[in-house]
């Protein structure tokens, strides 16, 4: 499967290349100053709609726009490394905020069920560490996996914090990214796109149910003991502006994932062998790359990420929707953000996200209810999805990044 | 295609008595459902009908042109809305213009097909027993609105393609339903409330919803031999190729949209109908979900196929509940034992037919493994008291369903009949091309060495 570059745009681009660097500045501007217009008219209509107001839309917003970033990484590495929209991503995200949920709330489950999921995720893992060949000796593998079920069934009486359940649940979703590759993906490489990404919808599909099943049927309570679920106030021209430290926590915590796997990707021997399989797959596989394992690992980093945005999804709105539901949403508009962004990828993946954000939480505020119009919160769902046709018909290579789209 | 198969004269008169003594038994089947059949059966028949209508219209998109739409609920959902509005009966009218959680506007609740008649002196057609006539127009209208969305949805298919065009359609039809619960439209689709009281006689009869089936497969039969579905089978296979060879690519592609919007938009009319009230959850993504996988089970680019594989479908969502009761937890062992053990003799005999080694790979040998200590786990009574708790399966169906839609996308990407149609041929081994056993000598000649690509229609 070739994918081309397109030669057309380029060619034509030549005689208004000055037009064309300054044109974002140009646009960033305008929309900006129309920005300032709309907030002081609306100051001027109504005095509630002052500064204070519009900060605290620019925090949520980019609370929010934080967390699709975290989760449109894993679309965009998924994308950039097979070029697959990996439908079941928002579903890894929710089996992420569940697996949380349990760590800190204790599980419902009997311990053999327990002890089954921590025999996976310990195996899981394992075989992931095995590709660095650190862990080649089965008898070294055997001994770490008992190992780690016996400290796995010892923590599963004990009560884990935000930031353990975090992590913990990164494992969980890491192994579960690992285990849909292996098991949806990995037997159609090759095969036309539209069939991986139909197994993709029924991988989807597969885990909303299969949440039904194992975890609960109803909207669920996301509480841990935590200080950043407390409240923080400031002052904003006098006026106090009203939020949690999540604001504080969301960003801080992307900003730190981002610079990690910003690192992992462009510095380590992984990292290399990652943007190498991007490239050129057939290549980088007659180069001596496993470009099975890097998928594996993409796979595993990228809902690694979706667990994180999901622990601090459920600390930021107090509460988790069903399994089935739950994950539909942010998935796909995290999708939107990477497309709007760049697919492939990994600054536009951020850029896009933190985009969606303040499209969805700033737009709305302003254009909140004023005397016979009535706002356009319940419309800031279809942003994203209308976000995303706009880009796509109009520049499929998003914002920054390539055109990945397959051409005639 | 591998051409239709040559009957020559007397074959083409038996061709012919054959379809006819296959409607006859048809409709004899269905007068038996209808009279002695129980209501749900004959309700279950009337769903398999309307989602056959569905599917074999995605189908056209899906299967034969190779572009993945995923937003059929959507135009479902218009015709759904749009035929469910204009059937509404006058008490149901009036129940919603008294409620104070109406938020229908009243040009909207004036909109019926009933009222139109009686203002255009049309009587007769606005009389009870003409109601047909007038769900057959509301349908239709429905249709036409759908298809309007169809050309809409359609126009990105000339900028984009593959997995983008995928998420596009994707966006729309969630587009539709998200904006269909917001202000700006709950004054035609009265919000997330919906609207009960749609006639029911007709997306529950068997007799409106077979009738419309047969429309619906004579017309995609047509278009799929005609010159046009080899136009869109040309799309499908290279674009370059077909553009080249003459084919309006945008043409032919926006008007395939149209047309599977249509009979989208009727397939939603009936299933709204069917249920008795439009609400926005029947129009959920889950709806074009189910449509896939019967196209992919069933066969891509087959009405035939997409037939068998609604029958699955519907089969599995009407008759599937014993899946979701609940039972003892052993009792699920034992189901999780057996059906592991099944899936490793499924995957032992899978690696011996392609010769595959080692025959009983780690996969083979954990399911089977882990479904035998499982089941002999239970059955030992060694946890008994833990085991005893009762749990229900919620969701069982679809985790089957999906289970099933890729497996079969792993190891049999064509479905049950690939692009096969049905053809009386099967049945009847008089066929003029049965090859001599020179012939087959000479073709064993030919692909020696194992040919694994030789598919189309011969067997």
């Amino acid at each position: 499967m070739s994918v081309r570059a397109d030669s057309g745009r380029g060619a034509s681009a030549g005689g208004r290349s000055a037009l064309r660097r300054v044109a974002p500045w140009l646009i960033g501007a305008v929309v900006l100053g129309l920005i300032a217009w709309r907030m002081l008219y609306l100051h001027s209509v109504n005095q509630n709609f002052n500064g204070a107001f519009f900060a605290g839309a620019a925090v949520r917003s980019l609370q929010l726009g934080s967390l699709y970033a975290l989760i449109a990484l894993g679309y965009t590495m998924v994308y950039g490394i097979i070029r697959l929209i990996n439908f079941a991503h928002g579903e890894v995200f929710m089996v992420g905020a569940f697996a949380a949920f349990f760590l800190f709330s204790g599980t419902p489950y009997a311990w053999p069920v327990a002890l089954v999921v921590a025999a996976v995720v310990a195996y899981g893992f394992l075989h992931f560490l095995g590709f660095f060949r650190v862990l080649g000796r089965p008898i070294v593998l055997g001994a770490a996996l008992l190992a780690f079920v016996a400290v796995a069934v010892a923590l599963a009486s004990v009560r884990f914090g935000w930031l353990g359940a975090m992590v913990g649940s990164m494992f969980v979703t890491g192994v579960l990214g690992m285990t849909i590759d292996r098991v949806a993906y990995k037997p159609l490489r090759g095969a036309p796109r539209n069939s991986m990404l139909i197994t993709a919808i029924a991988v989807s599909f597969f885990l909303q149910n299969f949440g039904i099943l194992a975890f609960t049927n109803r909207q669920t309570p996301f509480r841990p003991p935590s200080f950043f679920t407390g409240g923080l106030t400031f002052q904003v021209g006098g006026e106090t502006v009203f939020a949690t430290w999540m604001i504080v926590l969301v960003p801080a915590v992307t900003l730190l994932l981002v610079a990690v796997l910003t690192t992992l990707v462009t510095r380590t021997r992984l990292g290399r062998a990652m943007r190498a399989t991007s490239q050129d797959a057939e290549t980088a596989r007659m180069m001596g790359v496993d470009v099975d394992r890097v998928i594996a690992s993409t796979f595993l980093l990228g809902s690694m990420l979706a667990a994180a945005a999901a622990v601090m999804w459920g600390m930021s709105f107090g509460s988790i929707n069903q399994p089935a539901i739950f994950g539909i949403l942010p998935g796909i508009k995290a999708f939107a953000a990477a497309v709007i962004g760049g697919i492939g990828s990994l600054p536009g993946a951020v850029i896009g996200g933190l985009l969606l954000g303040f499209l969805e939480n700033f737009l709305t505020a302003l254009f909140p209810r004023v005397g016979d119009f009535t706002g356009i919160t319940e419309y800031k769902d279809t942003f994203a999805f209308l976000a995303m046709i706009l880009i796509l018909l109009l520049r499929p290579s998003g914002i920054v990044g390539e055109d990945l789209s397959e051409k005639v | 295609m591998p051409g239709t198969p040559d009957y020559g004269p007397r074959g083409v008169m038996l061709r012919r008595l054959l379809n006819v003594a296959a409607v006859v038994a048809l409709v004899i089947v269905l007068f038996f459902v209808q009279s002695s059949g129980s209501v749900k059966l004959g309700q279950v028949f009337a769903l398999f009908a309307i989602w056959a209508i569905a599917t074999v219209s995605l189908n056209l998109i899906n299967g034969v042109t190779g572009i993945l739409s995923l937003g059929h609920h959507g135009f479902m959902l218009i015709g759904g809305y749009v035929t469910g509005l204009l059937m509404l009966p006058e008490s149901a009218r009036a129940n919603l213009s008294f409620s104070a959680r109406n938020s229908l506007s009243d040009f909207a609740i004036g909109l019926s097909v009933e009222r139109w008649m009686n203002a255009l002196g049309l009587d007769f057609l606005a009389a009870p027993e003409t109601i047909g006539v007038r769900f057959v127009i509301a349908a239709l209208l429905g249709g036409l609105l759908a298809a309007v969305f169809g050309l809409v949805v359609g126009f990105p298919s000339l900028r984009l393609r593959g997995d983008y065009l995928a998420v596009v359609t994707f966006a729309f039809g969630e587009v539709i339903r998200l904006l269909a619960s917001t202000p700006l439209m709950a004054s035609y689709t009265n919000g997330a409330l919906g609207f009960a009281g749609v006639p029911s006689q007709f997306g529950k009869s068997v007799w409106w919803t077979f009738g419309a089936l047969a429309i619906t497969v004579f017309v995609f039969a047509r278009l799929k031999k005609g010159s046009y579905g080899r136009a869109l089978q040309g799309i499908r296979e290279d674009e370059i190729a077909a553009e080249a060879m003459g084919v309006n690519i945008a043409y032919h592609k926006v008007l395939a949209f149209i047309i599977s919007a249509f009979f989208a938009g009727v397939a939603g009319g009936l299933w709204v109908s069917w249920v008795g009230t439009a609400r926005l959850d029947l129009f959920l993504f889950t709806l074009t979900f189910y449509f896939l996988v019967a196209i992919s089970v069933g066969g891509t680019g087959s009405i035939t196929g997409a037939l068998i594989g609604t029958v699955l479908v519907v089969w599995v969502r009407q008759y599937g509940d014993p899946l979701e009761q609940a039972y003892p937890l052993s009792t699920w062992l034992v189901a999780a034992g057996v059906v592991l053990v099944a899936a490793g003799a499924l995957g032992w005999l899978y690696r011996r037919n392609r010769r595959l080694r080692p025959v009983a790979n780690p996969f083979v040998i954990g399911a089977a493994v882990v479904g035998v200590l499982a089941a002999l786990l239970a059955w030992s009574g060694l946890l008994e008291t833990q085991l005893a708790s009762r749990w229900q399966g919620f969701g069982m169906r679809a985790i089957a369903l999906s289970v099933l839609l890729v497996v079969i996308m792993i190891f049999k990407p064509a479905g049950i009949m690939g692009r096969r149609e049905f053809q009386w041929t099967w049945l009847l081994r008089d066929r003029k091309d049965v090859p001599t056993e020179e012939e087959r000598r000479q073709d064993a000649w030919l692909h020696r060495g194992g040919d694994a690509a030789a598919g189309g229609a011969e067997e």
